[in-house]
């Protein structure tokens, strides 16, 4: 029998990853896929009330519902890519005796199958909003698909590199497990980065996520008032360093992902 | 044909690095052979075979494959929660079978005997279920070379009778390199041998020498 080239192996291992992945995520347990969508529906429904209560109207000059919505749907863009690519390698070991398959593969196959859901997901409640009367139709449509590729990207790269280290020091899990519920509050997805006084303000913008959402608001809202120092620069250099090293620790590490 | 040139082999234990199961291994196999690795326990057969099959990699030195080579037979990963249907099409789909997945699945069901257990996911299976469906699942494609680790057979007896059918089938028309403690299962299947001794590998066109001198060794 005729060798296939490496190029169309990979291609083979990532469409069969892709397919398992799917339906490991959409048909896994009886309607599986609804709960997907449940989750981030319920936390925009439940702060939506709460700031309908405090009457807020509009945070940054945009509407509230809008600002939340689209900082909550970007950030579980990264938050669910992070997660998912985190424990790629670990729930695939299985397929590891098929020498075709490398961890890396895995990986990036849970990134895009991730993003994909996260943009279908985020098209259906963004539509159904829109029916509602909100205005959800983004004003710089340019600018939320490159930011929320950046975002994307840089939960790929998280993700890249917590598997590694998560393999080599199996601790680490909870450390980043404990990590990721602050990263809730500080991203500014509840609490608007703008409202906070200097110099904490200043602090709060140290980590990228908080960029990436004011972007993808700004996208929606050309006319919001981002806080201070907002810039797609500052996220996407640590995208792509995270994705470098997460590729350099794969590169490196391969074999210890492998090994049982 | 697999040029073995010059391999080392050491694994990372609790302490450190340990000691060279393989230390300049050379060997040349040629295509169409069918070849036992001989050795006591320990001597670095399994090392040798999952080599070969590129699951793992020498320290030093290279390994050149020209040839198709399979998993090891019987041994392929099961993932618990999909079902053995799920399984089964993943690793066609991953050997690039994406045109006759269907024919290859159909043949997988209908060699392992699983009839409706088939469509349930893999946690719920018996071991003997678990390795008739790794079994036909390495039987149902084709490889330059297959790669055996001690299992030749497994499941019931009936289903072991055909297994060992259809693996005697498979070492006519394909090459194999297997370990095997049973010197019957050897002989069964295999013309040539090499014996591996102190991390050095010896080459044997016929098995019965590389057996002649792996006995001699030991009776030493």
């Amino acid at each position: 029998m005729e060798a296939r080239s490496p190029l169309a192996i990979t291609l083979s291992v990532w469409r069969a990853i892709f397919l398992r992945e799917a339906l490991d995520r959409l048909f896994k347990e009886r309607a599986a896929w609804v709960w997907l969508l449940v989750e981030p529906v319920m936390h925009i429904a439940f702060f939506v009330w709460v700031f309908a209560v405090v009457r807020a109207r509009n945070i940054g000059g945009i509407d509230t519902s809008v600002w939340i919505m689209v900082g909550m749907l970007s950030f579980f863009l990264f938050r669910r890519t992070a997660i998912q690519v985190m424990h790629a390698p670990s729930s695939n070991k299985a397929f590891f005796s098929y020498r075709q398959v490398k961890p890396f593969d895995t990986a990036l196959m849970r990134g895009v199958m991730e993003g994909f859901l996260m943009i279908m997901m985020s098209v259906i409640v963004l539509f159904i909003a829109n029916l509602l009367g909100i205005p959800t139709i983004p004003g710089d449509p340019l600018l939320v698909i490159v930011t929320c590729g950046v975002l994307w990207l840089y939960g790929l790269g998280y993700g890249l590199v917590a598997s590694v280290l998560m393999e080599l020091v199996p601790e680490l899990e909870h450390v980043l497990q404990i990590l990721m519920l602050p990263l809730y509050l500080i991203s500014g997805v509840i609490v608007p980065i703008s409202s906070i006084p200097y110099p904490y303000q200043d602090y709060m913008m140290i980590n990228p996520i908080a960029h990436g959402l004011e972007l993808v608001r700004q996208g929606f809202a050309p006319h919001y008032h981002t806080a201070s120092g907002t810039s797609l620069g500052y996220i996407l250099a640590f995208a792509m360093t995270h994705v470098f090293l997460g590729l350099l620790l794969y590169r490196r590490f391969a074999l210890r992902l492998v090994m049982r | 044909m697999i040029a073995i040139k010059d391999v080392y082999k050491r694994y990372k234990t609790r302490h450190g690095m340990g000691e060279m199961v393989l230390c300049g291994v050379t060997v040349t196999i040629p295509s169409g052979v069918n070849v036992g690795l001989i050795g006591g326990n320990g001597a670095g057969k399994s090392t040798l075979l999952s080599l070969i099959g590129g699951v793992d990699h020498p320290t030093k030195g290279t390994i050149e494959r020209n040839c198709r080579i399979s998993w090891p037979v019987g041994q392929g990963g099961l993932e618990p929660t999909l079902t053995g249907r799920q399984n089964a099409k993943f690793v066609c789909r991953v050997h690039g079978h994406y045109d006759d997945l269907e024919d290859r699945v159909a043949y997988i069901h209908d060699f392992s005997e699983l009839r409706e257990a088939f469509d349930e996911p893999i946690y719920t299976y018996s071991s003997g279920m678990r390795s008739r469906l790794q079994f036909s699942m390495s039987m149902a494609f084709d490889f330059d070379v297959y790669i055996s680790d001690e299992v030749t057979a497994a499941g019931d007896a009936a289903f072991r009778k055909k297994a060992a059918a259809s693996f005697r089938d498979l070492s006519d028309r394909a090459g194999l390199i297997m370990v095997a403690h049973g010197e019957k299962t050897l002989k069964d299947n295999c013309q040539s041998g090499i014996w591996l001794v102190d991390g050095k590998a010896h080459w044997f066109d016929k098995l019965d020498d590389a057996l002649k001198a792996y006995n001699e060794h030991n009776a030493k």
